[in-house]
This record gives C-alpha cells, structure tokens and sequence, in this order.
C-alpha cells in the first residue's frame, strides 16, 4: 500500500491546485477585460411574486426582484446602481439573481442610469470544469495526457481557420471546405499519435475511406427516400443554407468515431503482428473482424448519446407546449438521429476495411 | 419510406454483416438506447424528478449498452460495477456546476426557434440541464470502462497467475492509449454537432469574451468535458476495480 501512495504525484497535484486557485482569482476579476460592462450584484430583494397558468394548463410561478449592484468596469465603474429582474421557476431564459453573483449589464444613459441584465457572467465556472478537465488529463496520463491536449489545440486551430474560410465565401462551399478539413484534421491528428510510419498512412486511408463512404451512403438514402422525415427547418442556428451545413457537420461529426474505431483496430494488429510475426494475411484479416466487432457497439453510442442528448430541453419544451410525441421527435431529434446513423455506419464499415487494409499492406515480418 | 427507417435497415444489414449476432445485439442496444431517452423525456414532461428518472435511466442504459456488447459475463459485471462508480462520481460533479454555471433552457440564439412557445412550464430547467449532461456522458463512461476491462480481461487470460498491482499498471497503460483517440470522438462530435452554431458565432463577429459566456455554447461544451472527465476517471476506477477483484479471488 505504501508504494502505491508513494506513487500519486502530490508535487503535481499541489502545483495544478495551486495554479487553478491563481486562475480562479483572475477569471474571477478580469472584468476589465470586457467592453460590455459588468455589474456585481450586493443585494437581491424579493418585490413580488405571481401564480401564471399559460394556454396549456401550465402552473409556474413568476417573480420580480430588486437588484442593487455595482459596475465593475468601463465608464461607469465603481457607480451603484438598481436593476429589476424577473424570473421564473422554470428559469428556461431568466434566472435568479443572488448576492456576489456577476452579470452582463446594458447600460441606457437616458434619462437617467437605467440599467438591464443581458446576461449571467459564467466564465468562472467553465474556466473550472475546463482546467479540471486537463489538470485531470495531466495527473494520471502525464505525456499522453499532454499529447491529446497538444492535438485538440492544433485541430481547434484548424477548425477556426475553416470557420474563417466558410465566413469569408459566405458559405458556398462548406461542404468542401469541411472536406478538406476533415482530412488535414485525420492527417495531423494520427502524425501526432502514430508518426510517419506505415501504421499511421492504413489508419489514414480506413479513416477517411470510411468516413466519406458513409456520407455517400447517407446522400444515396436521401435520393432513394427523397428525404422524407428530415425536417431541414428544424435546424437550429442556421445563418446559411442548411442541407450542406448539415451535411459538412454530419461528415466532422463521424470522422473522430471512425477514426478511433480505426486507430485500435489496426494499433492490436499490427501488435498482433509484432508478437506473432507468422500469422497469416487471412488470420489477421480475422483478427480485426474480432476486434473491431465488439468494440463498434459501445462507440455507436457514444455519439448516439452526444448527438441526441442536446436535444432534450427543446423536445420536453415541445411536449409541455401540446405538441403530440411524434411532432416532438421529428422537429427536434430526426436530424440528431441522421447523424448518429450516418457516423453509426461510417463505424461499422470501419471494422472489414481497416482489418482488410492492414491485412494487405502490413509489413512480413511485422515491423513497423 | 422515411429517411430514418432506411438508414437503419442498413446499418442492421452491416451490423449483422460485420459482427453476425454479435452485430445484431448491438443494434437492439441502439434502438433500446433510444427508446429509453425518449422514455426519459416523456417522464420528465410527466414533471417526474428529472435527476431520479436519470439515474434509473441511466443505470439501465449503462447496463444494456455494456451487457449487450458482447463481452463476457465477468468482464461485463466489472465493468458495469466501475461504470456506475464513475455514475456517480460524474453526477456529484454535474450537479453544483449546472447549478452554477446557469447554462439551462435556452439563450438568445434561440429566440427564432422558441417564437410563439410558453416558457413558463412548471419544470426547473437547471434540473432539465442536469440530466441532459448525465445523459449525454453514458456513452462515454460505457466506451471507456468497456475497453478497459476487456483489455485487462484479455491479459488475465494469456497471464493467470500476474499480480494484482502488475495488472493496476497495465490498466493505465490502456488507457493511456484510448485518450488521445477518445478525445478526438468526443470533440469532432461537438465540432460536427454544432457546426450551425459555430459559423452563427463567427458569421455575427462574437468576441471570444461572448463565446466564454455564451449559454447555448456552454450547455454543450461542459457536457464534452463531464465526458471527458468520466472517460478519465474511468481509467484508474475500472483499473482499480478489476486490480482489487483479482487480489480476493487469488489468496
């Protein structure tokens, strides 16, 4: 037992605690980093509170409260000043103001300082979870740890430069540019796990064989079905043209699942290889199918879960709003759905290809 | 024929392709999956807790997803027990940070969609944002715990007689190679997912000050990480489980 504490490095997870209580600190007053002006809220004060019951027989309850604040910035920093705000209990777009919290003020100067909440100040929190996220990453995976991160860094990069390149054309060729993204991505992000080796250019060709097949297959769907059942105006956030949006995200979206299903399957080969280095191309080829069978399952679900949790508020919102179930589903979870099933498939053929690509180019011998 | 049904009945045909019986349980686990979030959905709107009908629902999707795999049954039972472990840590962690980040219901980004709706339905969204983020991190926790054990269950196999703290090791070396690709499934998906919101963000010149606090972002983004952290937490949990449960059965 006591080598096992001897191993928990507590040099480095004191740094890491104290280095997120710095950060804390900061995010907690960079206020001055912002042009929007800030308000602090000191005191809450409940005026008064009302029973609402809306068309659907709804039963919530509204409330007003008076806020009395100061500004932590800009011109009228250090000024105090008073805010109504209303919320309910359901909170869906207000929220309950409380002492110390922070918030994003408009600031009207006629006649006299009035004051409206935009929004709640939560860079605080998502600071929090993001550096325990990597704090975490760090202390038990060291290198690896550091690695992951360096390639999300890079891809994030990447994905701005494209977001950059979709604005600058107005959107006319998204799906083209996240095309090509999409293989710089699989291109950048298996040099940096594998290297220039041949284990990488099989992982590589799999990966994007696969990813674009299912994108294939999913746009024959649409042909054969004349898309029936996908609702393109339930897209949300759309400021371009929605199919090829649609279909660019679809592709992203796949492209990791398929990838990591891809990575390990052909990463247990070629260590299959290395430690057998008799074993036959059919065997190997076998080897994959069993690898890669029981693994797709869990990783289908993966997505599935991503894709189609996100859309719960919005579907519970319907439903309350009298909407039948089958309404609810198709204005907001078919289009989650398409994706899950297109990258679902994109998973699946990922298993025979990449056993059949290692099978084929795989070194006698078994070296790297 | 609807879009949907047809690109089922296909990945059902390469599914039992691919992975014969094997391929066919993965599929039912799909359509399980699905009918038991929307299940979810439909108790909540019932104003059933939303944290309690998670929590069951969330087991159960936990063990159908890692039962219905295909592993064998000892592998399955441990990682089952580590993925609850990690449930649980994962849902100790969600709760206060929804509560304080207040990235519930819906932001400004919104307002088109939500035009003509009530808001004032009765049902606390902060609970609803909990959990959505509960929910949407069970794949993660199923994948990860999943790969460990059945490589641990592998090594067992080939090793009978290797230690308990050899196998502790070993366990950490798995999962230092599913990170990086893991990471990868979880961030393309939230790139891909969101893509519409992401051009909207640069289409309308947001700072990257709006972006940090941008509630409909942030929903999304604090749901990758609790994943990230609970394919994290996996790693030494599931690591530690299947260590200790070789020890008793070995004096």
């Amino acid at each position: 037992m006591k080598k096992i504490i001897d191993k928990i490095p507590l040099k480095l997870i004191f740094l890491f605690l104290l280095l997120g209580i710095f950060l804390m600190l900061f995010v907690k007053n960079d206020a001055f980093l912002y042009r929007q002006p800030i308000v602090r809220i000191d005191s809450a004060q409940l005026l008064h509170k009302n029973k609402i019951t809306d068309s659907f027989q709804n039963e919530d309850t509204s409330y007003n409260q008076k806020l009395v604040g100061t500004v932590l910035n800009g011109k009228y920093k250090n000024k105090k000043v008073t805010i109504n705000n209303s919320y309910s209990d359901s909170q869906a777009m207000d929220k309950k103001y409380k002492k110390g919290q922070q918030a994003f003020v408009i600031i009207h100067k006629n006649p006299n300082l009035n004051v409206t909440i935009k929004d709640y100040k939560r860079d605080v929190p998502i600071v929090f979870v993001l550096f325990l996220a990597i704090s975490l990453m760090v202390i038990f995976l060291k290198m690896s740890g550091i690695t992951a991160i360096g390639s999300i860094v890079v891809n994030t990069l990447l994905f701005i430069l494209a977001l950059l390149l979709n604005n600058h054309g107005n959107g006319a060729g998204v799906v083209i540019i996240f095309s090509i993204l999409a293989i710089v991505f699989s291109t950048v992000t298996l040099t940096m796990i594998l290297g220039f080796s041949r284990q990488m250019w099989i992982t590589l060709c799999s990966t994007l064989a696969c990813t674009f097949a299912s994108v294939l297959i999913g746009l024959a769907v649409f042909s054969v079905t004349h898309e029936k059942g996908i609702f393109y105006e339930s897209m949300q956030y759309v400021t371009q043209s929605p199919r090829p949006l649609f279909l660019a995200g679809t592709l992203i979206g796949s492209l990791g699942a398929v990838m990591d299903e891809s990575t390990d399957i052909i990463s247990s080969l070629f260590t299959l290889k290395n430690e057998h280095p008799q074993i036959s191309k059919k065997q190997i080829f076998k080897s994959g199918q069993n690898i890669g069978k029981s693994i797709m399952g869990p990783l289908v679900n993966v997505l599935f879960f991503i894709f189609m949790g996100e859309t719960l508020p919005m579907a519970i919102l319907f439903l309350k709003n009298g909407n039948s179930w089958g309404y609810s589903f198709s204005m907001n979870m078919s289009l989650g759905m398409v994706q899950s099933l297109i990258s679902a498939i994109g998973i699946v053929l990922a298993v025979p290809v990449s056993s059949l690509l290692t099978s084929i180019f795989i070194k006698e011998g078994g070296n790297k | 024929m609807s879009s949907i049904a047809l690109l089922g009945i296909i990945l059902l045909i390469l599914m039992v392709l691919v992975g014969g019986w094997q391929g066919f349980n993965s599929f039912i686990s799909l359509l399980l999956n699905f009918g038991f979030l929307f299940l979810s959905i439909v108790l909540i709107s019932f104003h059933l807790s939303p944290l309690f009908v998670t929590l069951v629902v969330g087991t159960i999707l936990l063990s159908l997803t890692i039962f219905l795999s295909g592993v064998n049954d000892e592998t399955g039972k441990l990682a089952f027990y580590s993925s609850l472990l990690v449930l649980c840590i994962l849902v100790i962690l969600i709760i206060p940070i929804e509560y304080w980040s207040q990235v519930q219901g819906f932001g400004l980004e919104d307002s088109d969609d939500l035009e003509g709706m009530s808001l004032m339905i009765g049902i606390n969204f902060v609970k609803i944002s909990i959990a959505t983020a509960v929910l949407s991190t069970l794949g993660a926790i199923a994948e990860a715990t999943m790969a460990i054990a059945s490589g641990l269950g592998e090594i067992k196999e080939q090793h009978p007689d290797i230690s308990s703290k050899r196998l502790l090791f070993d366990g950490f070396f798995i999962g230092k190679q599913i990170i990086g690709t893991t990471l990868n499934t979880l961030f393309f998906g939230l790139f891909g997912g969101m893509l519409a919101l992401f051009i909207w963000f640069f289409g309308l010149n947001y700072s990257f000050g709006n972006i940090l606090n941008d509630k409909v972002f942030n929903a999304e983004f604090i749901i990758i990480l609790f994943s990230l952290i609970g394919v994290i937490i996996s790693i030494p949990i599931t690591s530690v489980v299947i260590a200790h449960n070789w020890k008793n059965k070995h004096i």
